[in-house]
């Protein structure tokens, strides 16, 4: 199979509206027996858990590949230096080594985002004016968030949308305009940006004492969580203190969970109850595993979430996360990152040693 | 299933009624466990303090070393006795509170229990002091005068960790040395001290309040700040995080015993490595392994074996591997919680990822244990605990002192299987680059009595030695009543 004939029938199958198991199944066998044969690194991994085109009969079976296989492998079917464009990873957590995700075109990507985006995001409205508490794409150009947020301007921004971060920091004094228009003009506003940034905009806002009442249809879009680059809020303070600043509903206020390592995100129907329930479009589907064996735990029980996302036609469909989550019946609740376990014993854990080694 | 519950803690003068407790829960969904620990008052604790320093005062400093061993002694001899209640209780919720596998926490609870007996004890104490009786009275010294050992009257002891038993080890140091001692638990085992401190005073009553076994959650500095500053010696193990936090807070003027998190690793000599010896000698680094899912300090992370042997190393990987799987059916894994589960997956993930550019690593094993194998010498690094194990091929064993001596502060034990000649030898450059132990593959988690922990003399660290000068004694001479 062409590349061509892979990404034209993933396209067909993404604009049907609905999927039943044995559809989605299809198009992932279909795209394991592509990965299989033209990404290497892929092969020796599935060989190595005794995996083969031949033993692998459903998405399930699919061996998850750990996020770092992004940063110790080329998971590509081409030539890594053939494609458009290499999303990586910011690269907070593991020394410099970046993990690398190769899209060949940014066309299945793009259709991923823009469909799941109007649908979960937009609500009906066509366009809307958008604040971005992020970079624009030319300034990071390697950033899958950078693009995704980009893209939506394009796609779903109203005409007079703009960036709110400037080199300097967040344009605030841009902010408190945009955010007083929308009040004076009753203009519904979007605010989209990591979560990160949504803390260093509360705090200045406490700062000056200021906050706002937005109109009807105003919606934010949070996503990353803080990496530590701002002060840790609990969930629930987060929202509640984005609710009454920019007096939107939390049910407006949705979250965003997406990885470089995907060409799809999940998104929750806003943080009226926490934890919110996250899901995805009909090409992609979760399983919540044990990360040793990789079998799906009991239903109700935490685990690591494996995400099977057809969109990652180039890469790997299949990828096991660091993130808890527990799967209900619509889709999963995500709750944080695995913790490197402090050790129980007085045997040297690796990460007390790694610290000792960075001094 | 209906909880057992059960209370930790020794709280001599205190009622539990007037006490606060908190509820650690243990076990699984078949059988939970529930343990109140208590959560002293500021003023509950400062009088506990008081009294353990009184009664180490008045009651267990007229104590002699001989009277001592006896009493524990005795206590061992109960606790080795699979019918007493003590013993019957901790066969059933040890395992409960750790997660180890029931025959696994009785053999070693055994085995343990065993290295305190009266003939190890005072093996201890000669280790340490030459003449036990240095702890009674004033004896003279060969360099003339006199010296007699004292311990202290309060030492505040923190536990960590979730290897059953390991609490005995200083709180039975303490009294050999006639000091007065607090202890805190883990959260992850507390009931064992407490255990043992209720037996004690069963056997001995005039030792009711010469010890207390206390809980606070670590870190909690305004419970800890008046244990800490009203000890004469402060003994704590954990990792350096938790020690630096303590040490923080211990005046400047009191003694600071630090017991950090250790790696530990084995050496396997070509001389083991014989067809008739090295399946035996894989199996004792599988034990090793096993033990406590390598949750000791002297667990070992790395087996370097060397070249040249009828067996390579890469079939030693081989048999540890067999074994281990042998281990796993007779004392299967506890079982990890999710955040466990998560670091031994990402531990082995990265190895997998690792051994997929050639030449990397063999990576073998994908349920409850893990061996990897390195044909290439690579830096020293831990490994994922729980039954991970790396074995590194080496041509020559001398080839690791430079790679485990940039880790000096880390290291512990090492298990060596090697020739006479070669395990002196070695014992030089181990010892030069900071091993401070070096035992039997096979015997690495069973130290034997009277061991210099760490390095250390571990009861004459928690004394300190009075000297009557030959000049006072000549002086005295010409005060005595009946001088001339």
């Amino acid at each position: 199979m062409t590349q061509g004939a892979v990404i034209d029938g993933l396209l067909a199958y993404m604009a049907t509206d609905h999927s039943p198991e044995d559809e989605f199944d299809q198009q992932a066998l279909k795209l394991f027996a592509y990965q299989y044969q033209h990404n290497h690194p892929f092969q020796r991994f599935c060989q190595q858990r005794g995996k083969t085109v031949r033993t692998v009969k459903s998405w399930r079976d699919i061996p998850a590949v750990p996020i770092n296989g992004f940063k110790e492998l080329t998971l590509s079917c081409i030539p890594a230096s053939d494609a458009e464009r290499v999303f990586m990873t910011s690269g907070t957590t593991q020394g410099d080594v970046k993990g690398k995700h190769h899209h060949p075109t940014l066309s299945v990507y793009d259709y991923s985002m823009t469909k799941n985006f109007r649908q979960r995001f937009m609500q009906g409205r066509e366009r809307i004016r958008m604040g971005v508490l992020f970079p624009t794409e030319a300034l990071l150009p390697n950033s899958s968030l950078a693009h995704y947020l980009a893209l939506a301007v394009k796609e779903f921004g109203a005409q007079e949308s703009h960036y709110l971060l400037a080199r300097e920091g967040l344009d605030i004094v841009r902010l408190i305009a945009e955010l007083e228009r929308a009040e004076r003009v009753a203009e519904p506003y979007a605010l989209l940006g990591a979560s990160y940034s949504f803390v260093h905009l509360l705090d200045e806002l406490h700062k000056l004492g200021k906050s706002f009442v937005l109109p009807q249809g105003s919606r934010v879009l949070d996503t990353g969580g803080f990496k530590g680059l701002s002060r840790e809020l609990s969930m629930e303070d987060f929202y509640a203190q984005l609710s009454s600043v920019l007096g939107i509903e939390r049910r407006q206020c949705i979250n965003m969970y997406g990885m470089t390592e995907l060409s799809t995100q999940f998104y929750d129907s806003g943080n009226a109850a926490l934890p919110a329930v996250k899901t995805g479009p009909h090409w992609i589907r979760s399983r919540v595993v044990d990360p040793l064996s990789g079998k799906e735990v009991p239903r109700g029980e935490r685990g690591i979430l494996a995400h099977c996302d057809l969109a990652n036609f180039n890469s790997v469909t299949t990828i096991l996360t660091e993130d808890v989550g527990v799967a209900v019946n619509s889709g999963f609740l995500l709750l944080g990152r695995a913790q490197g376990s402090a050790a129980k014993g007085c045997s040297l854990a690796v990460e007390e040693f790694l610290q000792a080694a960075l001094g | 299933m209906m909880p057992i519950r059960e209370i930790a803690g020794y709280l001599p003068g205190l009622r539990a009624e007037e006490v606060q407790w908190q509820t650690l829960t243990f076990g699984s969904k078949d059988q939970p466990l529930e343990v109140a620990v208590p959560v002293l008052g500021d003023d509950q604790a400062i009088a506990l303090i008081a009294r353990v320093k009184q009664a180490s005062r008045s009651y267990l400093k007229s104590l002699t070393v001989a009277q001592i061993v006896s009493i524990v002694d005795q206590a061992i001899a109960r606790l080795l006795d699979s019918k007493d209640p003590y013993r019957q209780k901790a066969d059933t919720l040890l395992p409960l509170v750790t997660g180890y596998d029931p025959e696994m926490v009785r053999l070693g609870l055994t085995g343990y229990l065993k290295t305190f007996r009266r003939p190890q004890l005072q093996r201890f104490v000669v280790e340490d002091f030459g003449n036990p009786q240095l702890l009674d009275e004033f004896q003279p010294r060969p360099k003339g005068g006199f010296s007699k050992a004292f311990g202290v009257d309060l030492a505040v002891h923190v536990w960590a960790g979730n290897v059953p038993g390991l609490s005995l080890w200083s709180l039975i140091s303490g009294l050999l040395v006639k000091s007065g001692t607090i202890g805190k638990v883990a959260s992850t085992e507390p009931l064992f001290a407490g255990w043992f401190a209720q037996l004690l005073v069963e056997l001995d009553p005039l030792l009711a309040n010469c010890f207390a076994v206390v809980w606070w959650k670590g870190g909690d500095e305004a419970r800890e700040k008046h244990f800490f500053q009203q000890a004469d010696l402060v003994l704590a193990y954990g990792g350096s995080a938790s020690l630096e936090q303590v040490r923080r807070q211990v005046p400047i003027t009191t003694r600071f015993l630090p017991y950090g998190h250790k790696l530990s690793l084995g050496m396997i000599s070509r001389r083991a490595l014989d067809a008739s010896k090295a399946s035996k000698t894989a199996q004792q680094a599988a034990y090793d392994v096993m033990r406590y899912d390598q949750q000791g300090c002297y667990s070992p992370h790395v087996f370097y074996v060397e070249r040249g042997g009828k067996i390579t190393p890469e079939a030693f990987s081989r048999y540890l591997a067999n074994e281990l799987s042998c281990f796993e059916r007779k004392f299967p894994r506890r079982a990890l919680s999710l955040d466990e589960a998560a670091s031994v997956a990402d531990w082995r993930q990265r190895e997998e990822l690792e051994s997929l550019s050639r030449p990397g690593p063999d990576v073998v094993g994908d349920g409850p244990w893990t061996v990897v194998y390195n044909d290439t010498v690579q830096e020293l690094t831990p490994s994922g605990l729980n039954r991970t194990i790396r074995v590194m091929a080496v041509d020559q064993l001398g080839q690791v002192i430079p790679l485990i001596a940039r880790h000096r502060s880390f290291l512990q034990t090492v298990g060596l299987a090697a020739a006479p000649r070669e395990l002196f030898e070695l014992a030089e450059l181990l010892g030069r680059a900071g091993v401070t132990r070096i035992s039997a593959v096979g015997q690495m988690t069973a130290p034997e009595a009277g061991w210099h922990h760490d390095g250390r003399p571990g009861l004459l660290d928690l004394t300190y030695t009075v000297d009557v000068e030959a000049s006072a004694e000549a002086a005295s001479e010409t005060f005595a009543p009946y001088v001339d």
